[in-house]
């Protein structure tokens, strides 16, 4: 259950042999019953401060570090036709080819959707709250795929600091490309958008293939998409 | 307003219900190590840590009455009255 392959690993069993520790004391104390001398106050000083702060502070970097993973934006069911797509090795979509690199395909979808300044990471999180409670006031119970319920699109724009964060816009084979190339200051300057070329079906094409989000992949059904639930109100910003 | 009289045993009981409130932090965060989900995570990063907090206060003040000496004659009998 656990190889420890990563910092996330080490931590997730750092916080548990702390809990074990942890609870050894306490039932310890519940079963003994000790008189609260020097002694027992501060092996409970461990029991119950430092042992569950370790929990806490190992548990919370590991939980944080969980949450930047495909695997955990896919546990929730409407995301089933972006997180298949994006592992899906034949599939040619930009979300499916950002998720084969090595260096942060299993955090693809965080990569490309947390904001991108000093507070990126505090702001994203706060939307994942968000999503949350969309979650769980919208979309439960809506079929394996969500497509019972309202339409998902993006809070804000997809700017482009997303794209450029990585792909610098200085890279000679990126300005080799003709349209790059002519507009490359609009690009900068966020007045041409990367997504008005590279946007719609071209990133999540499996969750757009019926013209709205939250399907089954074509064929999945054998039944003939019908408009999304919601789909007339919804604006698919991305 | 009368504060209420701070026994041995109240001392005691503090220290019994911060047991029990860690107790249960420990299993919602425990949990959310190993079945790590949306739902999980929340709870244990709030009602979790709120729990850890509330029971390491507790026991602080168990500790400080403890030191301040409350208590200390309860096992000391009341001289009957000549």
């Amino acid at each position: 259950m656990f190889e420890l392959h990563s910092t996330e690993d080490v931590l997730r069993l750092a916080a548990l042999v702390s809990a074990v520790l942890a609870i050894a004391i306490l039932v310890w104390y519940l079963v003994q019953r000790p008189a609260l001398n020097r002694a027992t106050k501060i092996v409970l000083l461990f029991g119950l401060g430092v042992m569950p702060m370790a929990v806490a502070l190992a548990g919370n970097i590991a939980g944080f570090e969980y949450t930047l993973k495909r695997e955990f934006c896919g546990s929730c069911h409407v995301m089933r036709p972006y997180v298949e797509d994006a592992a899906d090795p034949t599939s040619t979509s930009l979300a499916s080819i950002h998720s084969r690199n090595s260096t942060f395909g299993h955090e693809s979808c965080y990569t490309c959707h947390a904001d991108y300044q000093i507070f990126g990471a505090v702001t994203t999180k706060m939307n994942g709250m968000r999503h949350l409670l969309m979650y769980v006031t919208e979309y439960a119970n809506t079929g394996p795929y969500g497509e019972g319920g309202p339409k998902i699109h993006m809070y804000k724009a997809f700017k482009n600091t997303m794209c450029t964060r990585c792909h610098s816009t200085e890279a000679p084979r990126w300005a080799a490309v003709e349209d790059h190339a002519g507009m490359l200051e609009d690009i900068r300057k966020g007045e041409a958008k990367c997504l008005d070329c590279h946007g719609g079906d071209k990133i999540h094409p499996r969750a757009l293939a019926h013209g709205g989000n939250g399907r089954a992949p074509a064929g999945a059904t054998g039944e003939p998409a019908a408009p999304a639930h919601g789909e007339h109100h919804g604006e698919k910003k991305e | 307003m009368k504060l209420p009289t701070i026994t041995k045993i109240t001392i005691r009981r503090l220290v019994l219900i911060s047991t029990f409130t860690t107790l249960a932090s420990l299993f919602l965060m425990v949990a959310s190590i190993l079945f790590p989900g949306p739902f999980l995570l929340v709870v244990a990063m709030s009602v979790g840590q709120l729990f850890g907090t509330m029971s390491i206060v507790l026991y602080l003040l168990a500790i400080a009455f403890d030191l301040q000496g409350f208590g200390e004659h309860d096992d000391v009998l009341p001289q009957p009255e000549d």
